[in-house]
């Protein structure tokens, strides 16, 4: 999906469209060339994409329900409201349980929802940036300074892909699963999977990049490695590796997600989207649906959110599209 | 075209070696290692156990551990001579040859701590059922990803086109897991109030009330009794499954057959085949198609490890007796033998089909050289 | 003799036997996104068999518009062929037709030759393929039959060792050799009509001339007529009979090629082969039509080329010239010049294009 460059229109009626048109036949050139930095013209386009705002809505939403909704629920998560009223089967959803409430332990489904968020979204974030920043180094070094270096690096890379991620992941969380507070456990493991594609981008970047007339022109002067990394190579990658990045979130979001539900993740101490949803197999044969329906949509809209922001930046960053 | 594939088949060489040596790694992080594990175990012999001590010689340095693991070692020598096999031959030559029957390279996989049966042979039963499902599901997948990106290209913008495009946003967020489980929700068998509901069985592969289980002997004359009873049967417990793999699989396919599509039908040689006189069936799926389909080919070389990491997960919530449920329950028990097995085969399996993929593009690209 | 223009033939009525292709006020039109391209406007002309009709024009005259929409290739939309477009080939009016009818004639009685040989060709099947596989559709043709008779119309196209080259794939050949099979594939089904826009245009000046030849040749061998789509003057001077020349979606110009080479009559084809650089206008400036072709979005009001034309005066302004008769031989041109109202002018207009002939200056009225 990454590489489908045929996106729907983003934002922007025919009006808009023919009104902008005239707006920049008419304008002043000097006006149209006042210096925007590469961020700002960025948010420009960004603004445009109209599923790109609706993910940034949801996402933004979805962030302060993990804050503050923890902060306003009439009980804890890990409470069983009704002890003397167990179902077995759990009971659907309902005014006072909007939705529903589990099987077993009869919790209930919103507040798993609720305090599930934060930690979801503490790792599909936290493990991104531990995966980009990897990545980035990786990437950086083997593309700058090519050669021997280079090599080993990519097959390294090629080793990493050539093993089935989440398989490997689901035993190294297995290791941790004895600790009981164990979410940077989980968010570590996820980041140093989660690399690969980033130093693979980054690394091509690089190639091509460095052959350019300013990076030479630095290396001229004398300039340094670091610096030229640092300084003149890295800020002219920075857009495309923002737009892996969000692939890496929603990705992180889900495989979490699938390595808790199996109950190899996240100690339930610490409820996410994926573990509250551990038990949940067993009591669909009865009926539960409102257990998993949840949990899942959550993690759906977050990954939507994720991916549409994604888009959003790829079109922005992407110089071929107009402002 | 030989050459090619003996440079390419070369050049995956390091990448397996590699993989072998971060399946060990992995393996040495684990807390309390295979020794304590293993030496827990009630269940296997004296024998066994001086066997498995031998074969793995978990005294040694971890490189010495590693080569007699990998079969570049042979067990019985120490020091240079170790490298020399029985025969006289270096010890990672074939078994014919060198004579050694130790390690990865011999197919010895060692013993599972757990069972103490042999590796290869646990991962050899679970592979069938696998098999099956993974090899259905990527028929499917591959044929409806196509179809779904031809029409959605075809008929751009047009109603199913955007549906398709709802589709693809949705399929690529879900989670499998999840959708496996509603899944079983809608469509599968349950008790409702005492009466059997849905239409396709949620759990294992064949119906275990009538026939053996999968695999024994007494299952294949069962099998040879009545194949199309038992292949139906087989075929009703696929349904669910493999529809779960599929959906989250051609959603993203989907679109990058789409796009691919897309640029092939805007092609100048597309506008000649039109003005050649060729119906528009011809010319989207043989002249558009045949283009589109190449970069389409390498994009599902490099997929088939979500193949595996799917068929894991379809494998837990359906019960199917897998690859994927055979790792679920190797990890559950620490059984660190089991695991390398199946990460070693299935690594060196993701490594070959992105080897085919190449050769297979190659194959159909006339403008690639070998 | 020379009716290159639509005789007035009735609307709905076939043309005279003779005549292979009569195109009658043909409009085609973009909708696109910031509006109507009106891409052809009304243009109207005649093929007679066998003969050979030249179209020029600049880049975004329509001239290429025009050839996608006699072969019916347009994508309808974003395209619209205005309602009133006729379009007679054969005796037939083909705009109207079927698109399963309009198949058989397309590649059959129709062929087309495309500016770009290598994109052109489809990359994954080999040249013997790529021909065969029209000849099986039209000719009902078996497949070794229509295998021999690809390599029959690569050997008269003059390649070499057609039974080598039949089961190349495009790539392996050279761009000439491409052009070459383009035409091979185009002659397979011996086409009434062979239409072929910048056939020589991608390639190198020395094969342009072969490629030109050759199309000359198998053109006279089997008897087809030939629309020539090109930009190049020197291209028409060789190959055709009849020249229509294009400016903005219209026709400014017809006429034999000596007419309408040697002696153009409307100011945008006199400043066409004005531009022309020659050994005698050697040290003399070349000239060149000053600005630029106008907007589609925003044509001119009347005469489309009245913002570049040195001769211009108020009438081309508000009065849209129409294609006025100009002598006795059936040319016309589009130009106020042609009328009684423009007659004063026409005498110094000629010598001033008379006098750029020969000594090579550049237009006057130009404003630098």
């Amino acid at each position: 999906m990454a590489s489908d460059t045929e996106q729907p229109q983003p934002g922007g009626s025919l009006e808009d469209e023919l009104l902008r048109r005239k707006e920049e036949a008419g304008a002043d050139y000097e006006v149209n060339l006042e210096s925007l930095s590469q961020f700002q013209l960025a948010w420009r386009k960004f603004r445009k994409h109209r599923l790109a705002l609706v993910g940034l809505g949801i996402l933004a939403t979805f962030i302060v329900v993990s804050i503050i909704g923890p902060l306003f629920m009439p009980y804890a998560f890990d409470d069983i409201p009704r002890p003397d009223k167990i179902v077995h089967a759990g009971r659907g959803p309902s005014l006072v349980h909007p939705f529903g409430e589990t099987g077993g332990l009869q919790r209930d489904v919103l507040m798993l929802v609720v305090n599930g968020a934060r930690t979801s979204l503490i790792i599909g974030f936290s493990s991104m940036l531990i995966g980009v920043t990897i990545g980035t180094i990786v990437g950086a070094i083997a593309g700058y300074l090519g050669g021997f270096i280079d090599n080993l690096l990519m097959r390294v890379v090629d080793v990493m892909l050539s093993l089935p991620t989440l398989f490997v992941i689901l035993i190294v969380a297995r290791f941790f699963k004895d600790q009981r507070d164990n979410v940077w456990s989980i968010i570590l493991v996820f980041g140093l999977f989660s690399w690969m594609g980033v130093s693979r981008l980054v690394r091509s970047l690089f190639l091509s990049i460095r052959e350019r007339e300013f990076v030479e022109a630095a290396r001229a002067v004398g300039v340094r490695d670091r610096r030229i990394i640092f300084r003149h190579i890295l800020p002219n990658a920075l857009s495309p590796i923002v737009v892996a990045a969000t692939l890496i979130i929603a990705g992180n979001i889900i495989g979490e997600a699938f390595v808790s539900f199996l109950g190899f993740g996240v100690n339930p101490i610490n409820p996410t989207w994926g573990n509250i949803l551990s038990n949940a197999l067993t009591f669909i044969p009865l009926g539960n649906w409102w257990w998993p329906l949840f949990p899942g949509l959550a993690i759906i809209l977050t990954v939507l959110a994720v991916n549409f922001i994604g888009d959003g930046l790829r079109d922005a960053f992407d110089p071929r599209t107009r402002a | 075209m030989g050459k090619y594939v003996i440079r390419r088949l070369v050049q995956a060489i390091p990448v397996i070696i590699g993989i072998s040596i971060v399946t060990y790694a992995i393996m040495l992080m684990a807390p309390g290692g295979p020794q304590q594990r293993f030496s827990q175990n009630p269940r296997m012999t004296n024998e066994q156990r001086e066997k498995f001590v031998k074969a793995w010689g978990l005294d040694q340095p971890i490189p010495i551990q590693y080569g007699r693991w990998i079969g570049i070692l042979n067990p019985d020598e120490e020091g240079v001579a170790a490298f020399i096999g029985p025969t006289g031959w270096p010890n990672f030559l074939p078994t014919p040859i060198s004579g050694a029957e130790n390690g990865v390279l011999h197919g010895d996989l060692g013993y599972s701590i757990d069972s103490g049966s042999h590796v290869g042979q646990r991962i050899a039963q679970a592979a069938l059922p696998t098999l099956i499902l993974a090899g259905f599901a990527l028929f499917l997948w591959v044929a409806l990803a196509i179809l779904l990106g031809v029409i959605s290209a075809v008929k751009r913008y047009s109603f199913f086109d955007q549906a398709a495009t709802v589709f693809a946003y949705v399929g690529f967020a879900m989670p499998t897991f999840w959708l496996g489980i509603m899944l079983i929700f809608l469509l599968g068998q349950r008790q409702v109030a005492g009466e059997m509901t849905g239409f396709f069985p949620i759990s294992g592969m064949i119906d275990t009330r009538n026939s053996p289980p999968f695999g024994s002997d007494a299952y294949w004359a069962y099998f040879g009794a009545d194949p199309i009873t038992a292949i139906k049967d087989i075929a009703w417990h696929l349904v669910l499954p493999v529809t779960t793999l599929v959906v989250v699989s051609i959603a993203g396919d989907s679109r990058f057959v789409r796009a691919s599509m897309l640029e092939a039908l805007s092609q100048d040689y597309v506008r000649t085949a039109r003005a050649k006189g060729l119906s528009g069936r011809v010319v989207v799926f043989k002249h558009a198609l045949r283009n589109a389909l190449l970069p389409v080919v390498t994009n599902i070389g490099l997929e088939i490890p979500f193949l595996f990491t799917g068929a894991i997960v379809t494998e837990t919530i359906f019960s199917w007796p897998g690859i994927g449920k055979l790792t679920i329950d190797s990890i559950t028990n620490f059984d660190y033998t089991v695991l390398m097995g199946v990460l070693m085969i299935t690594s060196t399996l993701v490594v070959l089909a992105n080897l085919l993929a190449d050769i297979l593009y190659a194959f159909v690209d006339p403008r690639i050289k070998y | 003799m020379t009716e290159v223009l639509s005789a007035p033939s009735t609307q709905g009525q076939p043309p005279a036997r003779d005549v292979l292709l009569d195109v009658r006020d043909m409009r085609t039109y973009f909708h696109v996104l910031d509006g109507t391209v009106p891409a052809v406007d009304g243009i109207s002309f005649q093929l007679k068999r066998g003969q050979t009709l030249g179209i020029v024009g600049e880049s975004g005259s329509g001239k290429s518009v025009t050839a996608l929409t006699i072969m019916r290739l347009l994508d309808i939309p974003p395209a619209e062929i205005v309602e009133g477009s006729e379009v007679w080939f054969d005796g037939r009016e083909i705009l109207s037709l079927k698109i399963d009818e309009m198949r058989k004639i397309r590649g059959n009685d129709m062929a087309m030759i495309f500016q770009e040989p290598l994109t052109s060709l489809n990359p994954v099947f080999t040249v013997g393929d790529q021909i065969s596989e029209q000849v099986q559709l039209h000719l009902k043709a078996p497949r070794r039959e229509a295998w021999d008779r690809a390599i029959e119309s690569l050997r008269l196209v003059g390649i070499n060792s057609p039974e080598r080259r039949v089961k190349q794939y495009p790539h392996e050949l050279s761009g000439g050799m491409r052009q070459r099979v383009m035409i091979a594939m185009a002659l397979s089904c011996e086409p009434k009509l062979l239409i072929a826009d910048e056939p020589t245009t991608a390639l190198d000046v020395t094969i342009q001339a072969q490629i030109l030849e050759l199309l000359k040749t198998v053109q006279q061998r089997t008897g087809s007529a030939l629309m020539l789509i090109t930009h190049d003057l020197g291209v028409v001077a060789e190959m055709v009979d009849n020249v229509v020349v294009m400016y903005a979606g219209e026709i400014v110009e017809s006429g034999t090629v000596h007419e309408v080479l040697l002696e153009p009559r409307a100011p945008y084809s006199m400043g066409l082969i004005e531009s022309i650089p020659t050994v005698e206008k050697r040290g003399g400036r070349l000239s060149a039509i000053h600005g630029v072709v106008p907007s589609p979005f925003n044509l001119p009001p009347a005469c489309r080329f009245q913002p570049r034309c040195p001769f211009a005066w108020d009438r081309c302004k508000t009065v849209a010239p129409a294609l006025y008769p100009v002598g006795s031989s059936g040319r016309r041109a589009r130009c106020h010049l042609h009328t009684p109202e423009g007659a004063g002018r026409l005498s110094a207009a000629l010598e001033t294009h008379r006098q750029a002939m020969t000594v090579g200056r550049s237009l006057p009225g130009g404003s630098h």
